[in-house]
């Protein structure tokens, strides 16, 4: 008897957490079944149908993930094209499969949001070589020296060349002589945000102390999505003496914020212009500006390129500051006053007389 | 024999014809009972005689099968206890039912809160409890946290709590089986000033010369029936064993002896302490011979469970030896005594003796797993396992409809058939064999003690612990009397009476 | 007695919980504004030609491999009452540990998966042997110290990947061990399918379904037939009277601790060794925790557990044409999370049913009456 209710009980708990996470996940996915293009009100209707592939929780995610929406939406807009998106399973175990299916079913060119697809899409663009397929975030070069495949694209940023100009606000902010910085996990991904933020942070004031804490190791992506822990970082390293935090940490960076407007001091946003984003004016005091990753934009002209068949495929379309795909986001004007000199640093940048490193 | 003639007012409690059945057994067969009002009325009977059972039907935890309750001469079926609670009848348990981190206050207002406009009041609370135990000389303080306590104030937390609950007729079951002697008496002293204040008390215990102190009237019960009514003024001890144990001979009996000079079991100077601290088991030392049935009397919870555990390896001792034949059993494993020939009949077989939801074919093997016939080099062999299950049951008068019935279904008696089948199946040169009747039905008992005699002819050497006089009495080739996890007394069991015996168990003789 | 019967009625309550899911998972689905009917079309079609069929079936069981070892593992602490909460951690520690002894050694092949696989079972043996032994020696609750060491294994599992077990490069957005040599690789089933008239799966169906199957019968044979699972069975049903015949109670926790994580190290080897050849940041995870699942849904029983895991895979395969159909993947969640719980509910009522029907019968007796079998069949094993 004691032994069934047990296992009840446990069955009860697993039923809820199931459920919990399914209602916890994506409440605004709209309808894709309707084709985005189907009134076609300003251009021709394309024959294009584009498969958009979000990683694990990704869709909803109102930064990075919706970036790469209104990227689509653009796209919708401009060439009335069809689209349909997908996102794999809580564990992420069938993104090839995901892939596969979206190329399968005649979907081209199919768009992989996030390095997590790795590991999966260089086989699936062998499989389909005939479906074009494009990577945000993810290099088209395998560290191993391979390519990914001549149908692959690779679209980066250089997150360090934005995180250096984020680096150079906070140290031109600082009273205290000490900045912070939070990653949400210790990915190269993410060390390339630290890279660049030191670095633009040691250009105006090499006497700088920069605060660096992660909040989780790399293979526990929890760190993205764990305000709580975001929020003890943030607030040790404001206890600290620290008056600027930048965060690089996904929905993590809530409780930066938080901790941020607790102990009245400023805080940088991350992706996407978080001062429009964040819908509270309590939270927008204290971002002082946003570290922008224009997805949108990276996904709008892909699109566009391959309905002008002049996708190269096999390389990597780098947006930097010289294409304006990084930079900083002038919302709630905090930066107003500073930002000659930080017009002066993106121009040295994109001149070459600044490399920024990329690793820590 | 009850003094109906002289109640004016009507009885607080009258029982007429209460019949209770378990499946295969009957636990309660017509009982007649009438308890008056602003009496002590005493309940005896010896451990599993079913006086348990009836309270539970009397506190509506139960519904009898035959029979009808009157409470103040009203007819009333209780569904639950809260129906017994509303007319006016409370039960104190043997086993105290209190929160430790409360209060006193807090315990005995739970589940009946006190409500002022929906908040809690406690104010009204204390001064009804405090009330109460002036009125009944309880004696409580109220913000005491019940942690702080003794068992004697505990108790008394637990009188003040039914009481709060506005019971005229309370139920005690077995009250002093937990206290020591001065707390006896102020137990007394309290249930003196209850019924001073003309409340009812029904006091369950098996304590004779307790009874004739506290009682007004004694009602006996034996083997599930009344079998008559005392006035503990005129009754003597014995006349009251007799009615407990019944006057016929006992029927167990095993005259010509078979023991004989070989020890099969040695217990030297055995030691057992509870994780308390408590010694439960006190220096005991006997021997078993070939051929011997050694019998253990006592009353419940003086060491005997215990000291069976430490001879089957289920308790560790505190000191003391084992022999087992030749050899020092001290350090073996329960697994090696029973595979040494040790079996055993527990005293809790749905506790310690089955698994109720498995086949009977694995209760088969339950034991004797690593013996044939269910060994079969790493495997359980289950044909054979099967066919050894159908053989017991046909050998041992099982009654199940095969060997892939769960144990569940089985009633107590045919459950209890299939263990000292099981057991036996192993041939065992030792068995110890605790409270092997209990809660069988008549038949069944008759058909276990066979087993036992047969056995004991064959050459087994027996340990008997029972609650059941006659059973001891009847079977024993020695008898040893534990009280207090000490063996008091060695007494023949040819000459000894129930009488005898039970003053010895309840420590008074020696 | 009737075996056909006999099945049935063991199938019975399953069956009734699965359609009552079915039901709630319509209703859930309507609420939400799509329709069933799209829904269950979209659950059972597998594709219109044979090679997307087995595509389907592929896709169905590499994802039931994993789940089947899981629930294998969660099962054998169920039978004896015990939580084993923790083969998330031991599954994940067992793989990068295989993964770095299988890149370390270049061996004969069956030798080297030999090697893989024992140092997988080692691990989580020794990861779950450590849950087991606080308990006997300081009655600390497995629950909580398996909950405890997933957190250790998990941050153990990452410093050792990204330090010295870390196969590529500084500065490389995922981090992995490097990949298995070929002789510690597994070659799939599409072959062996091949050679038997079936059209091959797009996807390479994993070889480990094999060496799955012999676990899963040889964990069969262990719980049913052999002593050790009589005495696990009877630890379960009721310790008391298990130690009393004269089981060890304290070694049998430790014993039932080390198979449930030896089993638990097999999780992650059929990715391991027949597709990704590295345990990496995007190594599957959670499914330690789908384990519990699915040894509720397979009562403990092996075959049990084969077809939820299967039932698992079947549904998560769906998740995808889900989404290509317009419906939110997460129904799929729901679907499984109201099995579970109707499975569970559904097989408690069965239990209690079964055992008032046996009581009844019982206090019917004596005489002895030819029905026994189907009780014992609609009772949790």
């Amino acid at each position: 008897m004691r032994r069934t209710r047990g296992l009840s009980l446990a069955a009860a708990l697993l039923v809820g957490s199931l459920t919990l996470a399914a209602c916890a996940e994506d409440s605004s996915n709209t309808d894709p079944d309707e084709p985005g293009g189907g009134a076609a009100p300003t251009s021709e209707v394309s024959d294009v149908r584009v498969g958009l592939a979000f990683d694990v929780g990704g869709e909803g995610d109102k930064s990075f993930n919706d970036s790469a929406v209104a990227g689509l939406e653009l796209a919708i807009e401009e060439f009335g094209i069809t689209e349909q998106r997908v996102s794999p399973n809580d564990d992420g175990s069938n993104r090839a499969e995901l892939l596969s299916q979206l190329a399968e079913q005649g979907f081209n060119p199919v768009i992989a949001v996030g390095f997590a697809y790795d590991e999966v899409i260089a086989t699936v663009a062998a499989d389909f070589p005939d479906t074009t397929f494009a990577q945000v975030d993810g290099s088209n070069a395998v560290f191993d020296g391979t390519s990914k495949g001549p149908n692959h694209t690779g679209l980066l940023f250089a997150e360090e060349q934005g995180s250096f100009l984020a680096g150079v606000a906070a140290a031109l902010k600082s009273q205290t002589g000490t900045i912070g910085f939070v990653g949400g996990v210790e990915i190269g991904l993410i060390q390339k945000f630290e890279a660049g933020y030191v670095a633009g942070a040691t250009a105006v004031n090499p006497d700088i102390v920069v605060d660096v804490q992660y909040i989780s190791p790399a293979g526990d992506f929890s760190g993205f999505g764990d305000p709580a822990r975001g929020k003890i970082l943030a607030q040790g390293m404001y206890d600290g003496g620290a008056d600027i935090v930048y965060h690089a940490a996904g929905g993590s960076g809530l409780g930066v914020f938080q901790a941020a407007s607790e102990s009245g001091t400023l805080a940088i946003g991350v992706d996407s212009d978080q001062y429009e984003t964040i819908g509270d004016p309590a939270l927008q005091e204290v971002i002082m500006t946003s570290m922008l990753k224009r997805v949108d934009v990276a996904v709008s002209e892909f699109i566009s390129a391959f309905i002008d068949g002049t996708v190269e495929g096999g390389t990597d379309i780098i947006y930097d500051l010289s294409v304006d795909g990084v930079g900083l986001s002038t919302s709630g004007g905090q930066i107003d006053d500073i930002q000659a000199d930080i017009d002066g640093f993106k121009q040295q940048i994109i001149d070459g007389e600044i490399t920024v490193p990329t690793t820590p | 024999m009850t003094s109906s003639s002289e109640a004016v007012a009507p009885p607080a409690v009258e029982l007429q014809g209460i019949t209770k059945r378990f499946p295969g057994v009957v636990a309660n067969s017509d009982i007649n009972l009438v308890v008056r009002r602003g009496e002590v009325h005493a309940i005896v009977g010896e451990n599993g005689a079913g006086k348990s059972t009836l309270m539970k039907t009397l506190y509506g935890m139960h519904r009898p099968d035959e029979g009808s309750v009157h409470v103040a001469g009203t007819e009333q079926h209780f569904k639950s206890p809260a129906d017994a609670i509303a007319a006016g009848i409370g039960m104190v348990h043997q086993h105290f039912m209190l929160a430790d981190n409360l209060t006193v206050l807090e315990n005995i207002v739970l589940g009946s809160e006190p409500k002022s406009r929906g908040a809690l009041d406690f104010g009204a609370a204390r001064r009804k409890i405090l009330e109460i135990s002036a009125a009944y000389g309880l004696d409580l303080e109220p913000d005491t946290l019940v942690e702080d306590l003794g068992v004697g104030d505990r108790q008394r937390v637990e009188i003040a709590k039914v009481l709060y609950r506005g019971a005229t007729t309370l139920i005690l079951d077995e009250p002093t089986a937990v206290l020591v002697p001065q707390e006896v008496d102020e137990l007394f002293g309290n249930l003196a000033e209850l019924k001073g204040e003309g409340l009812t008390v029904i006091f369950i215990s098996h304590k004779l010369d307790e009874v004739r102190k506290v009682a007004d009237t004694i009602t006996v019960i034996r083997r599930g029936t009344t079998v008559g009514t005392a006035d503990p003024k005129t009754v003597t001890a014995r006349q009251l064993a007799e009615m407990m144990v019944g006057t016929e001979l006992p029927t167990p009996e095993t005259r010509e002896s078979t023991v004989t000079e070989d020890v099969v079991l040695g217990v030297e100077d055995l030691s057992v302490l509870l994780p308390t601290g408590r010694t439960v088991v006190d220096g005991v030392s006997f021997r078993v011979h070939r051929g011997e049935v050694v019998g253990i009397a006592g009353v419940e919870g003086n060491g005997q469970s215990e000291l069976v555990e430490a001879i089957m390896g289920l308790q560790p001792l505190a000191g003391g030896r084992l022999t087992f034949g030749a050899e020092d059993m001290t350090s073996w494993t329960t697994r090696e005594r029973r595979d040494g020939g040790v079996g055993f009949i527990p005293e809790d077989r749905h506790r310690q003796a089955l698994l109720l939801d498995a086949a009977l074919w694995e209760n088969r093997i339950l034991g004797n797993q690593t013996r044939p016939p269910a060994r079969k080099g790493i495997f359980i062999d289950r044909g054979a396992s099967r066919n050894s299950c159908k053989k017991i049951m046909k050998e041992y008068d099982v009654r199940a409809p095969g060997c892939d019935t769960l144990a569940v279904a089985l009633s107590g008696g045919n459950q209890q058939k299939l263990i000292v089948g099981r057991e036996m199946s192993g041939e065992p040169k030792l068995l110890i064999a605790a409270h092997p009747t209990r809660g069988v039905d008549v038949g069944a008992q008759a058909v276990i003690w066979e087993l036992l005699k047969t056995a004991r002819h064959d050459g087994l050497a027996i340990i008997l612990i029972s609650a059941d006089l006659d059973e001891l009495i009847g079977l024993s080739d020695t008898l040893y009397v534990m009280f207090r996890g000490k063996l008091v007394a060695q007494l023949d069991p040819g000459d000894v009476t129930p009488e005898q015996l039970g003053t010895h168990m309840t420590g008074a003789a020696a | 007695m009737n075996v056909v019967r006999r099945v049935g009625l063991a199938l019975l309550a399953p069956a009734i919980a699965l359609v009552v899911a079915a039901i709630i998972s319509a209703f859930v689905i309507l609420a939400i504004g799509e329709d069933p009917l799209v829904a269950l079309r979209e659950l059972v079609n597998f594709g219109d030609n044979s090679a997307s069929q087995m595509q389907a079936v592929a896709v169905i069981l590499n994802r039931a491999i994993p789940l089947f070892l899981a629930g294998l593992a969660v099962s054998i602490g169920f039978r004896m009452g015990l939580f084993n909460i923790g083969v998330e951690g031991q599954y994940r520690l067992a793989t990068i540990m295989a993964a770095w002894v299988g890149t370390a050694v270049v061996l004969p092949r069956p030798v080297q998966l030999l090697l893989i696989i024992v140092v997988a079972m080692a691990v989580g043996a020794i990861w779950a042997g450590i849950a087991g032994i606080l308990k006997v020696t300081r009655g600390v609750s497995e629950v909580i110290s398996t909950i405890m060491l997933n957190f250790i294994a998990i941050g153990l599992a990452s410093y050792l990947l990204t330090g010295p077990f870390r196969g590529t490069p500084e500065g490389s957005l995922t981090v992995a061990t490097e990949d298995l040599p070929e002789s510690g690789r597994l070659p799939g089933l599409n072959g062996v399918m091949a050679s038997l008239g079936l059209a091959e799966p797009r996807s390479e169906l994993y070889g480990f379904l094999i060496p799955a199957i012999v676990v899963g019968v040889l964990v069969a044979i262990l719980v049913k037939r052999t002593r050790f699972g009589f005495d696990l069975k009877a630890s379960g049903l009721n310790p008391t009277a298990a130690t009393a015949s004269g089981v060890n109670a304290r070694a049998m926790v430790v014993k039932a601790m080390l198979l449930s994580g030896a089993l638990a190290g097999l999780i992650g080897l059929p990715d391991l060794v027949g597709d990704t050849y590295h345990y990496g940041t995007e190594f599957t995870s959670g499914l330690g925790f789908l384990g519990i699942a699915v040894a509720l849904l397979g009562r403990n029983n092996p075959l049990g557990i084969a077809f939820g895991a299967l039932l698992f895979g079947f549904l998560d395969r769906a998740a995808l044409s889900l989404q290509f159909a317009g419906i939110p993947s997460q129904v799929v969640t729901i679907i499984q999370g109201t099995i579970v719980l109707a499975v569970v509910i559904a097989n408690e009522v069965a239990r209690r049913i079964a055992i008032r029907q046996a009581e009844r019968t019982g206090a019917n007796l004596p005489t002895a009456r030819p029905a026994a079998g189907e009780q014992q069949a609609t009772v949790v094993q």
